[in-house]
């Protein structure tokens, strides 16, 4: 057998070793989605590469997996997410979020307790453990705890080698404090409990200076039970019966958190369309992301095309020059350059205030604001997105100029055409066709250009009475982030996501339209 | 007479000087700003100029020196994160080029233009799903998972990969067929003639496939952020905008060295392969 189908063999039965392992894990954790990715998965890995009927998949297939599971997959996942109430209080599926209610646990208002003896030491590290003397068949030996730290406690274990013959015997290493001792520390030791089980605890009652300290049982109980005939929780406190309203149960008119996920149909989009409080903002964010993609193109378009039209000139000298010099705000990371645009920008001690003082003294004038009002955050975002994009819209519109034939201008100018009228009859609408759908790809990146947002204005500064968390800079994609990840107002993922179906509706509008305008796929699909 | 030839001289070449100056002074005014900053001997952004009175290394000194800001490890991080994900992306861009530029087969431009279709949408788009995705992945294969490098690896080598191999078929396209038949007719199985002949014969590509890549990594910002949650696994770019801009005034000397350390490698980089990123076939991948 030759080595590479070995190789391809072990690589199957680890991989599939692997699945073996992750398939049992995502149905225990109802991670139905993944379970179905992994299926998905391995079905094709193990067809490909075990049979030979697909043999030009065994080259695209590593690839294409990647781009299934992380692209078109989450995609998908994404709408499903859209038509579900997943959000903070409501992460968990149904069976888990009783899980945790049931381990929720109350301490019953009587506590009178059984009494006992109960004896104190302490090991080299000077840790408190408790001896609790309940009976012959119940001597509970272990570390103390504070109540903070009772779910990682260890549970006490009866040891009855530490009384013999009616006498305490202190374990190796370990010192018995007397009685003053156990007054010395008083306040710490009344503090600690030794956990016995699940729901009980003993804990320092008295402390007796002769003789033996006194003990008591301090028990807890399960809070909630539920009822699955009734579909309800019985909180056992009160007996109360807290009936599900669909993702939460109810006990006397208040929800119980934690909630559970479920799929609500179209009510995220009833949301964004209908109800005041979220509709106010999207309309808002909309409208603000077409303009923000407009503007941007059109000043860098602008400024670039000027550009290149002044610098697109023969025997004009330094013309290598100047190309290098603006090619620089394209070559540097988006990152970087807005956090150094922030610092420039900063009111009180950026450099940009400094030199617009004299200016501001001239007009009498408080000085500008940058970021922090809408207008100047707004502008500030247009600038710093013209500083970054107009490099680009020079390249290539310098490259377009220089692929127009001049016998065209030549002939207009022999013709009796002006400049001005040859540069908007001729040059211009030539342009445009080989610029548009570039300018079209420009449009789409900034459409989703989270980058600058979030990084310069943070979308900000903030809508002030808005009910969700939104700026006057915000963008869809950027308030979508503020919905399901930063809002302060926890995780909205279903909202969120069904704001993000909108962007992909709007994108696949924008990529039909370039590919409509430029027939692009049409000479795509000539071409393979 | 000289007056005459100046101004004769201003009104062809002169006044396209003037404003080709405005705008390099608008193009590298920050940029300048921040270099010299990053040397300077002022305190903070309250009293910085472009030019400073004195010089020091005190900022570069302060990066390398907080346990609380471990720049080099995120510096690190970015370069390791980038590199891997670019390498696995061209070699797996590579492979599918390969299938589809050289072998015939059913659905083979169904499969193209699928993947040009799905390429339009950049994948950040579905961040909450992917955030749900691995956080879900978390619990079954925690190695992958929400908050690892292994997991962004992931989700950057989908992000990219039917576009660059759209790329690399392109110019695997151009290689003469007939040099594959020559080696058919001497033998050559499948795979010889993609690692003897295409793949070295597409090396220029490859490249700057790996280039674009690396550099689009590199400077993603909403999917590390979303992903990366330990301090000492943030990439530079989280890591930056999340420490420094606390005190932004006391900080912008330190601020200043650490834009210059994570700009200056990748703006070489740029530069270098300037034609080839801005050139026709690869236009708008990286940014636009």
């Amino acid at each position: 057998m030759k080595t590479s189908l070995i190789l391809r063999y072990i690589f199957l039965a680890v991989f599939n070793a692997g699945v073996f392992y992750a398939i049992p894990l995502s149905i225990a954790f109802e991670s139905w989605f993944l379970l179905v990715l992994i299926i998905i998965n391995t079905i094709l890995i193990n067809v490909v590469y075990l049979t030979d009927r697909f043999k030009p998949m065994k080259w695209i297939l590593p690839g294409m997996l990647f781009m299934i599971s992380f692209v078109v997959f989450p995609a998908i996942y994404n709408s499903y997410v859209s038509f579900t109430n997943w959000s903070t209080g409501h992460i968990l599926n149904k069976t888990q979020a009783i899980q945790v209610l049931e381990d929720r646990t109350y301490t019953p208002e009587d506590q009178k307790g059984v009494e006992f003896d109960i004896y104190i030491f302490q090991d080299q590290n000077l840790d408190f453990y408790f001896f609790a003397d309940l009976d012959e068949d119940n001597l509970y030996f272990g570390k103390a705890v504070f109540d903070e730290d009772i779910s990682e406690a260890i549970i006490a274990t009866h040891e009855p080698s530490l009384k013999i013959n009616g006498e305490i015997v202190a374990p190796e290493g370990f010192y018995q404090l007397s009685g003053k001792e156990q007054i010395a520390n008083a306040e710490t030791l009344q503090e600690m409990s030794l956990v016995i089980n699940k729901n009980t605890r003993a804990k320092l009652y008295k402390i007796s200076v002769f003789g033996s300290s006194t003990g008591r049982l301090s028990s807890t109980k399960q809070l909630y039970t539920y009822d699955e005939s009734k579909d309800a929780l019985i909180d056992g406190s009160n007996d109360a019966v807290c009936p599900s309203d669909g993702d939460n149960f109810v006990c006397q008119g208040k929800e119980i958190d934690p909630g559970w996920r479920i799929f609500v149909g179209l009510e995220n989009y009833e949301k964004l369309f209908s109800s005041q409080r979220i509709r106010g903002p999207l309309n808002l964010v909309t409208k603000w992301t077409f303009q923000f993609a407009l503007l941007t193109v059109f000043f860098s378009f602008f400024v670039g095309l000027l550009l290149s039209l002044v610098l697109n000139k023969e025997k004009l000298k330094f013309q290598r020059v100047y190309r290098s010099l603006f090619i620089l705000p394209y070559a540097i990371p988006a990152f970087v350059s807005v956090l150094v645009w922030k610092g420039l920008l900063n009111p009180d001690f950026g450099v940009i205030n400094s030199w617009l003082g004299p200016l501001y003294e001239l007009l009498d004038i408080e000085p500008i604001k940058w970021l922090k009002t809408k207008e100047s955050a707004r502008a500030a975002v247009l600038l710093v997105n013209t500083w970054l994009g107009f490099p680009y819209m020079f390249l290539i519109t310098t490259g377009a100029l220089q692929s127009i034939p001049k016998e065209l201008i030549e002939a207009a100018k022999v013709d009796g055409a002006t400049g001005i009228q040859s540069f908007w009859r001729i040059t211009f609408p030539l342009l445009m066709v080989s610029i548009s759908p570039l300018l079209i790809g420009s449009f789409a990146f900034n459409f989703n250009n989270f980058t600058l947002i979030f990084l310069l204005s943070g979308g900000g500064p903030p809508v002030i009475g808005s009910e969700v968390a939104v700026g006057w800079t915000d963008i869809l994609i950027s308030f979508t982030y503020k919905l399901a990840i930063s809002g302060g107002r926890g995780n909205l993922f279903g909202l969120a996501s069904s704001v993000t179906i909108i962007v992909f509706g709007i994108v696949l509008l924008i990529s039909a339209l370039s590919f409509r305008y430029t027939k692009r796929l049409e000479r795509i699909y000539g071409n393979i | 007479m000289a007056i005459s030839r100046f101004i004769k001289w201003f009104k062809e070449f002169g006044w396209r000087h003037l404003v080709g100056l405005v705008f390099v002074t608008f193009a590298i005014y920050p940029i300048l700003f921040v270099l010299t900053n990053s040397f300077a001997d002022f305190p903070n952004l309250a009293n910085s100029k472009l030019i400073p009175s004195g010089f020091t290394f005190e900022h570069y000194e302060l990066l390398s020196g907080d346990p609380l800001v471990p720049y080099f490890t995120w510096l690190f991080n970015t370069y390791k994160v980038a590199f891997v994900a670019g390498i696995f992306n061209v070699f797996l861009g590579t492979l599918a080029a390969f299938a589809f530029s050289r072998l015939q087969f059913k659905g083979r431009r169904a499969s193209l233009l699928t993947l040009v279709i799905v390429q339009m949408f950049p994948s950040f788009l579905a961040f909450v799903a992917i955030y749900l995705l691995f956080f879900q992945i978390s619990d079954v294969v925690p190695i992958a998972g929400l908050g690892t490098h292994f997991g962004l690896i992931l989700v950057y080598l989908g992000g990219s990969i039917g576009f660059n191999s759209w790329l690399i078929k392109g110019f695997m396209d151009t290689i003469s067929p007939s040099l594959d038949e020559a080696a058919k007719v001497d033998g050559a199985t499948e795979y010889q003639i993609f690692s003897r002949i295409i793949v070295p014969l597409s090396r220029p590509i490859l490249v700057v496939i790996f280039v674009i890549t690396f550099i689009g990594i590199y400077s993603d910002f909403i999917l590390a952020a979303i992903f990366l949650k330990d301090v000492n696994l943030w990439t530079v770019a989280v890591g930056i905008n999340t420490v420094f801009v606390d005190d932004f005034n006391a900080d912008w000397g330190v601020i200043a060295a650490s834009s210059v350390i994570a700009a200056t490698p990748i703006a070489v980089l740029f530069i270098f392969f300037q034609k080839q990123i801005t050139g026709g076939l690869t236009a708008g991948s990286v940014k636009g």
